[in-house]
């Protein structure tokens, strides 16, 4: 058996994709800067700096109201795991468009006065008591400090530094974040407008991006639980049938510490591992064996599933369980290995493949 | 699970996916270009105030006026600004001419600067220092304020410079916390009524018994609201002493 791999390094995938992404960016901004003021309807032009304020605040919130939606997607429907391969770079561009946004702002509204104007755009308005005049401000300041955030800790330093729980955690943070875009333009640009389609696309946007979410952990919930049947013997989990199993593929079960496992087929042989991939989580169940490896379905990482290593010279380790067959019923001991432990896989025997 | 293609980003694009990802890659880039037509196109006219540049400098001679914030009766016109037209005055940025003006209450003074204008509102930005007040020779008295009685209105409270175009557009909630610090700064602040009023659409504002306006008002700037005050005619210029406790915030 042969072993390529090859790491989240830089590839033709990920040039493609960022190519991608700076021409939508450019593209957006393009369309949106030399609107003429006779286009509009406009006897003056809007102030550059406004003009340019709103262009990026703009393409922000849709960026980031695209990177919210790929995640559901990509759960809902796996041709979009493309999308989710490079989803930070994809993050880290928001960020530099949201700050770009600030800086304008800030530069305008903020600027000219005796008030220094850092001080002026927490300052200017404090209706903290009222809905319309609320400073929506400080909701796209929060905002944006959590993209700076996330985007300083997007590189696998950081993911390998905090560990994927924390960092994943951490980058939950996103969820707050485009809550408080989402007040902020609310409260701010929309209520300034009398042309509405602004307030259409903010609607349409963030009701997509809630709605897709929704479809996403109703799907989960409605795919089968194997629990339902739990075995009497309480140590160990029942997690499928071996009918359910495909070579190649795995079956992911929940267990009682809230941690998911996969239990592959792999040449005729039963393993378990955990679903959690060392990267950043990803669902190895969800991904399948390619060149005797399970491969992650996010990044490509890979494992042996008999011992949850990475193959030299990578040093990744998951976690393995063990393994039994109770008649056709498969089963795992629900107490984890340490990560890298060998396991010996369980051979179907004739009888129990179909 | 299927035999769907299944994607790893190091590796080949699977053939099946190349369609996909050709789709996607094109929806997102349409989708780029109609969003940012769409929203760009969007946007309210901001209006047609201006900083004159093309006017050039103007110099004027004039009554000065604290009503508090100072404005000028201007006696001895220019080009742009005839004699009788009534300006309210600012500083540079988001400074006042308060400071400048201040010893200058119903004296002559002569004011240079650059026009701003929209519709009926006039401001002149002062140059810095001296050059752009200075106390004048000549007679000149404050003309006589007319009593138009107590007013209840509806409309917005701006801060009179951007309003009359030194931010374009210069009002409304995005503007509002620049309005604040143009209002604290002494930049004249302005009420623009919805409905005319004496034929005006906007009013220079003052606090009741024209004392300077109290921090109160802060919470109303920007917004849609009604209050009631004292109306005077001030050369050209509508004064109206808004009473902070009548604000009502209108849907
Ligand atoms: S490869 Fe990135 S999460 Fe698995």
């Amino acid at each position: 058996m042969s072993v390529k791999y090859t790491p989240v390094q830089w590839n033709r995938v990920k040039y493609c994709y960022d190519a991608l992404l700076v021409a939508g960016t450019i593209l957006f901004l393009a369309v949106f800067l030399p609107l003429p003021p006779e286009a509009l309807g406009h006897t003056r032009p809007v102030d550059p700096q406004i003009t340019n304020a709103r262009a990026f605040g703009a393409c922000a919130f849709v960026m980031l109201s695209i990177i919210l939606m790929i995640g559901p997607l990509a759960r809902l429907d796996d041709r979009v795991l493309p999308l989710l391969y490079n989803r930070r770079h994809f993050g880290v561009l928001t960020c530099l468009v949201a700050l770009t946004h600030a800086y304008f702002v800030l530069n305008w509204y903020f600027a000219f006065s005796p008030t220094d104007k850092w001080a002026a755009s927490l300052s200017a308005n404090t209706s903290y008591g009222q809905a319309l005049g609320f400073p929506f401000e400080t909701l796209g300041i929060f905002a944006l400090l959590c993209l700076l955030v996330l985007a300083a800790t997007s590189h696998d330093f950081w993911l390998k530094f905090l560990g994927a729980p924390l960092w994943k955690g951490l980058h939950m943070l996103i969820y707050p974040a485009y809550a408080a875009v989402v007040g902020h333009i609310a409260l701010g640009a929309l209520q300034s407008q009398e042309v509405t389609t602004f307030a259409w696309i903010t609607a349409f946007l963030s009701l997509g991006v809630a709605g897709l979410h929704l479809a996403a952990a109703l799907q989960a919930r409605m795919s089968p639980d194997p629990q339902a049947h739990a075995v009497p013997d309480p140590a160990w989990r029942e997690v499928c049938d071996v009918t359910d199993l495909r070579e190649g593929f795995a079956q992911i079960a929940q267990l009682p510490d809230g941690k998911r496992v996969a239990v592959f087929l792999h040449e005729g042989q039963i393993s378990a591992i955990s679903n959690a991939c060392a990267h950043q989580n990803g669902p190895l169940g969800e991904g399948r064996i390619v060149n005797c490896l399970v491969t992650c379905p996010w990044h490509g990482f890979q494992y042996d599933v008999r011992n949850g290593q990475s193959p030299a010279p990578f040093t990744e380790k998951i976690p393995t369980y063990r393994v039994r067959l109770k008649g056709s019923r498969v089963q795992v001991d629900p107490v984890a290995n340490p990560p890298g432990t060998p396991v010996p896989p369980v051979p179907l025997s004739k009888a129990a493949r179909v | 699970m299927s035999e769907k293609p299944f994607f790893i980003g190091y590796a080949a694009v699977p053939t099946a996916l190349r369609f996909v990802m050709g789709l996607v890659s094109a929806l997102l880039i349409g989708g780029a270009a109609v969003l940012g037509y769409a929203i760009g196109h969007a946007q309210d006219d901001p209006g047609d105030g201006a900083f004159r540049f093309d006017y050039g400098r103007q110099t004027v001679t004039g009554v000065i006026e604290l009503t508090p914030l100072p404005v000028m009766h201007v006696i001895e016109g220019s080009e742009q600004i005839a004699a009788g037209d009534t300006l309210m005055l600012s500083g540079a940025g988001k400074n006042g001419a308060l400071p400048r003006a201040a010893a200058l209450d119903g004296q002559m003074a002569q004011a240079s600067g650059v026009l701003l204008q929209r519709g009926e509102i006039d401001m002149l930005q002062l140059r810095g220092g001296r050059n752009g007040l200075q106390a004048a020779a000549g007679d000149g008295t404050t003309p006589a304020p007319v009593d138009l009685g107590h007013w209840k209105l509806a409309g917005e409270i701006c801060d009179g410079k951007c309003l009359a175009g030194a931010m374009r557009p210069g009002r409304g909630i995005s503007h509002r916390a620049c309005a604040n610090l143009c209002i604290q700064g002494g930049i004249p602040p302005v009420f623009v009524s919805t409905q005319p009023v004496e034929g005006e659409e906007f009013l220079m504002i003052t606090g009741p018994g024209f004392s300077p306006l109290p921090e109160a008002i802060y919470d109303a700037v920007a917004l849609y609201i009604s209050a009631e005050g004292q109306l005077s005619r001030h050369g050209d210029l509508l004064v109206w002493a808004l009473e902070p406790d009548t604000i009502e915030v209108l849907p």
